[in-house]
């Protein structure tokens, strides 16, 4: 059970939500925005965070889109993972999202909620990654906004106070590409990232992204040069992916960094082998 | 119409009597209950595993609103304990393990306890810890109870060494050890180990006390020990035992985690400080994790010597059995061990050192198999590795070496064709159930390893000596009886079981049976705990004693009605009949109650059936050589898996599991298959991820089921197959001996024999992880 109080709102426009986090704030209180709850609560109840306010966004009309509009698929940051997994839409995000937990927990847990995620891993995040998609973002100082992912997603969601994520626009193009998602565990499938990959083909090019192997999600341009030179041997690329890692290989309790990094080396070649026929 | 005939229970796949009601989720278990005017009750734990407590304070804490109660250890500074009473219910000067409860909030509502448990704030001063087994084996290494040899003995099958971690040191010494050795021909030795773990049953443990005006102490708690509820309540508190009433519910799992008495003191603590109001203390799903007892961790040496034809000569077992913080069941387990040490072979010469050792680590309690899983997964890893030695098939070796009327047990107990079940069958019927000839390890097409894995086990039912059941039988007017019997349901069905076999003694239909599913210490028959997969076999026969008693008043007051005597009648199909015209007799209902003359004088009364029974001839171990009968007899049996293990990345998938079990007569096979299934579930769940994992401080890193892992439901054996061999005993009510723990006991064993074929490597280290897998290829250093 959450052991404190505290004060609940369901605004009805973005803007309302906005207002509310700002009127809240100047009364010095503590504000969370929170869609599924399944991480407010999990934490709460076990005195990991605290709020004297929480924003339901679910009440906010754009956050439950899940449809093409044009060439955009239009993804409200309240749809939930089953919503998506079960959707037609775009095949890399649903099977990604299967992944990242159980049945029932994915009835709750929402791709927005995925993205702003404590824990480090935000597996949603890496199909996103390799669409140049954009983010509509609302309830700053400036309002409503449209910005690439990549400008307000590195490691983490950082976004300006007061801000949430609206919704997530994927052009069409990338919708039905070549793709493959792998994810390893330490033993059950339900559980956090070994390593985590989401990759597809655009325009003859491997672009992949990956979790669980270091601290945080990402894409990495030089991780991508090296998979796509089809002059280096499987080994050679092996090699050299593992060198260009961002930051060092993840030692804990999923998994030690030696054991990571081999279960790593097998994961990308398999994503390799089953891509190379579309890079050429 | 004869009577007789078809009215047979033993043996029928009958539908559970709790079946209906935990289907439709109207069953309520102790903490579904609210009652008007409860307070709750939290619990303040230790984040430290081993501490000098230099302050508490309380002030912030008292300030919450709703507060009614702070209780800490100086309320209560003593040890109390099942086998040696080393442990205060509330830490005393000192924590010792990580979640140790510090103190008692007792408020209105349970939000307002848990937001004081927060303000509480408790001073630590580190001490060293003693963070393995290992570690606490050394001279010299940190201890965790200065005192120990001032501990209270409960039983006398306890040596704790003071100035030691040993909380108790249990010897077997069998033949002659050492000069068998020095003449075998063929030896190996290997050491095992894993760390401790849990039980998670469904239900978290919750109690609820209250102390009345008079000075009744009314406890309401979902126990496996009703009766020792009293006993711990009358020894350490000093209550009369006659002041005291337990209620006990059905109960929503326990795997033995519930047999031991831990939050039902402090429940009566937070009563007390509050005039005896009613308290309700209820763990949090982490508190049973860590808080209140688990599993023990093991390390094992165990040595094999043979001759070079494959019989096996001595065998040498070191037992380092991790105890946590205190002894609790984990000193019984140590025995338990050592008494059966050998698995079931014959073995002339036999050293075992059963050690119970402290550490700061959350203390361990029973758990399913009570040693037995433990020691086998170190024995049947040694024969395996024996018998490539010798290079002799696995099952060949077994076979060559399987314990028989004759022999003795590592206590000196003479096996005869009546205290054992038959090894060989079972060993037999589970090659044939896992295809054994077909191949044990073969590569597939997808360039996948699929490899099998077996073990042989034993388990005898080591009860306290007095043990005993008791049943009451009362008549319906319609005939219909109710069974009034102390066993506790915790899902293994044993009100199922135990109407069953009163059916079959009465000759009548089950449904005429109603069993009382809840347990009231006042009027429920003394009953030893529900735990050791004894229950079916003592409560068994109390209930065929009882249904005898019932049955002699039957037929008294049936020989007044029909004039005639009592030994010309036979009872059954709800009638009481004449042997020589079973069509001249009267129903069950017209009598039950008494039997009323047309002139309206009424004799004898209602029939109320009585009936006990008693552990025969059960004898405490020697200190120093452990002889002695500590159980009434042995159930065997055989374990089989079959897995595919892949070597690109080292997981794998267990395809087929299989039990072949020999308990005596199956009283009810679906319920007794359902046993063996759920057992398979919960070894090959321990054995292949679970395990709590400690910093270097002690500190448990995964106490929640986010980190805790056990199997889920998908990731179960495509296939399950259960058989029974049935070899009766004589004393076993309509022949059954115990089979409750069986299913889990060479799971893990036979687990690790598959993979380490698999993966051609000896896989000799619990949970058996694809990480462990690969470590154990790399060569490198594996284990705690």
């Amino acid at each position: 059970m959450i052991p404190f109080d505290f004060e609940y709102y369901k605004p009805t426009t973005a803007a309302e939500a906005g207002e509310t986090y700002q009127h809240l704030q100047e009364q010095g209180k503590t504000v969370m925005y929170y869609n599924g709850g399944t991480e407010f609560i999990t934490l709460a109840r076990v005195n990991q965070i605290t709020a004297d306010a929480i924003i339901d966004l679910k009440g906010i009309p754009e956050v439950r889109a899940l449809e093409l509009q044009g060439d955009l698929l239009v993804i409200g940051c309240s749809v939930t993972l089953n919503q998506i997994a079960e959707s037609p839409y775009f095949p890399l995000l649903a099977q990604t999202v299967k992944g990242i937990a159980d049945h029932t927990s994915r009835n709750k847990i929402t791709i927005g909620g995925n993205l702003g995620s404590r824990l480090a891993y935000r597996e949603g995040v890496l199909p996103l990654l390799l669409t140049d998609c954009k983010v509509k973002v609302a309830g700053g100082r400036s309002g409503e906004r449209v910005v690439p992912l990549t400008q307000v997603f590195e490691k983490q969601l950082n976004l300006e106070p007061g801000e949430f994520l609206l919704q997530i626009l994927i052009d069409q193009q990338y919708l039905n590409l070549p793709f493959v998602h792998l994810k390893k565990t330490k033993h059950s499938k339900v559980d956090y990232p070994l390593v985590s990959v989401a990759a597809l083909v655009k325009d003859k090019a491997i672009r992949m992204a990956f979790s669980g192997i270091c601290e945080y999600p990402f894409r990495l341009g030089e991780i991508e040069e090296v998979v796509n030179n089809t002059t280096f041997a499987r080994k050679e690329q092996l090699k050299q992916v593992v060198a260009k890692l961002p930051a060092a290989i993840v030692d804990d309790l999923q998994g030690s960094a030696g054991y990571r990094e081999f279960v790593f080396r097998n994961v990308l070649r398999e994503t390799i082998d089953a891509l190379e026929w579309a890079q050429k | 119409m004869t009577t007789n005939q078809g009215w047979k229970s033993i043996g029928k796949p009958e539908q559970r009597i709790d079946a209906v009601e935990k289907a439709a989720g109207t069953v309520k278990y102790v903490g579904d209950f609210a009652v008007p005017g409860m307070l709750h009750a939290k619990l303040v734990t230790s984040t430290q595993a081993h501490a000098k407590i230099l302050s508490i304070h309380t002030e912030e804490a008292w300030k919450v609103p709703g507060v009614r109660a702070i209780v800490t250890g100086e309320m209560f500074p003593y040890h109390i304990g099942p086998i040696l009473a080393d442990r205060p219910p509330l830490a005393l000067e000192k924590v010792r393990y990580y979640g140790e409860p510090i103190a008692i909030v007792v408020a209105d509502h349970e939000y307002q306890a848990k937001q004081a448990v927060q303000k509480v704030q408790v001073e630590y001063q580190p001490l060293p810890v003693v963070n393995s087994v290992q570690q606490a084996f050394q001279t010299g290494a940190p201890l965790v109870h200065e005192n120990s040899g001032q501990y209270m003995k409960i039983i006398s099958n306890v040596y704790p060494v003071p100035g030691t971690n040993i909380g108790s040191h249990i010897k077997i010494r069998k033949g002659d050890f050492q000069t068998a050795w020095a003449g075998c021909e063929e030896t190996f030795e290997a050491t095992y180990s894993f760390n401790l773990t849990d039980h998670v049953a469904l239900e978290p443990r919750s109690t609820r006390v209250e102390i009345t005006p008079s000075g009744k102490v009314v406890v309401h708690s979902c126990t496996q020990s009703p009766f020792t509820i009293k006993k711990v309540l009358n020894q350490f508190f000093n209550i009369a035992v006659g002041n005291i009433v337990v209620h006990a519910p059905l109960v929503g799992g326990a795997f033995g985690g519930k047999g031991t008495i831990q939050l039902e003191p402090l429940a009566y603590l937070a009563s007390k400080a509050v005039g005896g109001k009613l308290v309700k203390l209820e763990n949090s799903r982490e508190e049973d994790l860590i808080t209140s007892p688990c599993h023990i961790g093991l390390q094992a040496t165990v040595s094999l010597g043979a001759t070079k034809e494959g019989k096996l000569v001595a065998g040498k077992y070191t037992f380092l059995i991790d105890s946590g913080a205190y002894t609790d069941q984990a000193a019984g387990i140590t025995r338990a061990a050592a008494l059966d040490c050998t698995g079931p072979y014959n073995i002339p010469n036999v050293w075992c050192d059963s050690y119970c050792m402290y550490t700061n680590h959350p203390f361990a309690t029973s758990f399913r198999g009570y040693g037995h899983p433990e020691l086998t997964f170190a024995v049947e890893r040694t024969m395996d590795q024996l018998a490539k030695k010798l290079n002799l098939d696995p099952i060949q070796f077994r076979l060559m070496n399987t314990i028989k009327p004759g022999d003795t047990s590592p206590t000196q107990v003479l096996i005869d064709s009546n205290n054992i079940g038959d090894a060989t069958k079972c060993i037999e019927r589970a090659k044939e159930l896992i295809a054994w000839d077909q191949g044990k390890r073969q590569e597939t097409a997808e360039k996948k390893v699929r490899s099998k894995g077996i073990s042989l086990f034993w388990k005898t039912s080591t009860t306290a000596t007095n043990a005993q059941a008791g049943v009451v039988l009362t008549f319906e007017a319609d005939g219909s009886v109710n069974l009034n019997c102390a066993a506790i349901e915790v899902g293994q069905g044993t009100k199922t079981v135990l109407a069953q076999i009163l059916a079959e003694k009465l000759k009548i239909d089950l449904k005429d049976v109603h069993v009382t599913m809840e347990l009231n210490t006042q009027y429920d028959p003394h009953q030893w705990r529900t735990v050791a997969s004894s229950t079916t076999f003592l409560a068994g026969r109390a209930v065929l004693a009882a249904a005898e008693d019932a049955i002699m008043q039957l037929k008294k007051t049936a020989s007044i009605a029909m004039q005639c005597a009592s030994e010309d009648l036979d009872v059954g199909g709800g009638r009481v009949y004449l042997k020589a015209n079973p069509e001249y007799g009267v129903q069950i209902k017209d009598i039950a109650l008494g039997y009323k003359y047309p002139n309206g004088h009424t004799v004898e009364g209602q029939i109320i059936g009585s009936g006990k029974y008693v552990q025969r001839h059960l004898t405490p171990m020697d200190e120093e050589t452990g002889f002695g009968k500590p159980g009434p007899w042995w159930s065997v049996g055989a374990q089989a898996v079959e897995i595919e293990w892949d070597p690109a990345d080292y997981s794998y998938k267990i395809l087929k599991a299989v039990t072949v079990l020999d308990g005596g007569t199956i009283i009810n096979p679906m319920m007794a298959t359902q046993q063996m299934r759920g057992g398979m579930s919960l070894g090959l769940s321990f054995a292949s991820s679970e395990g709590f994992v400690f910093d270097q401080q002690g500190i448990v890193q995964n106490p929640q089921l986010r980190t805790y892992k056990i199997m889920r439901f998908g990731e179960q054996p495509d296939e399950y197959i259960v058989d029974f061999i049935e070899t009766p005993n004589i004393d076993g009510p309509y022949g059954a001996r115990g089979i409750g723990e069986y299913g889990v006991i060479g799971a893990a064993a036979a687990l690790a024999n598959g993979l380490s074929a698999a993966a051609e490597v000896e896989l000799n280290h619990l949970p058996l992880l694809p990480e462990l897998i690969w470590k154990a290829k790399q060569g490198k250093e594996v284990g705690q």
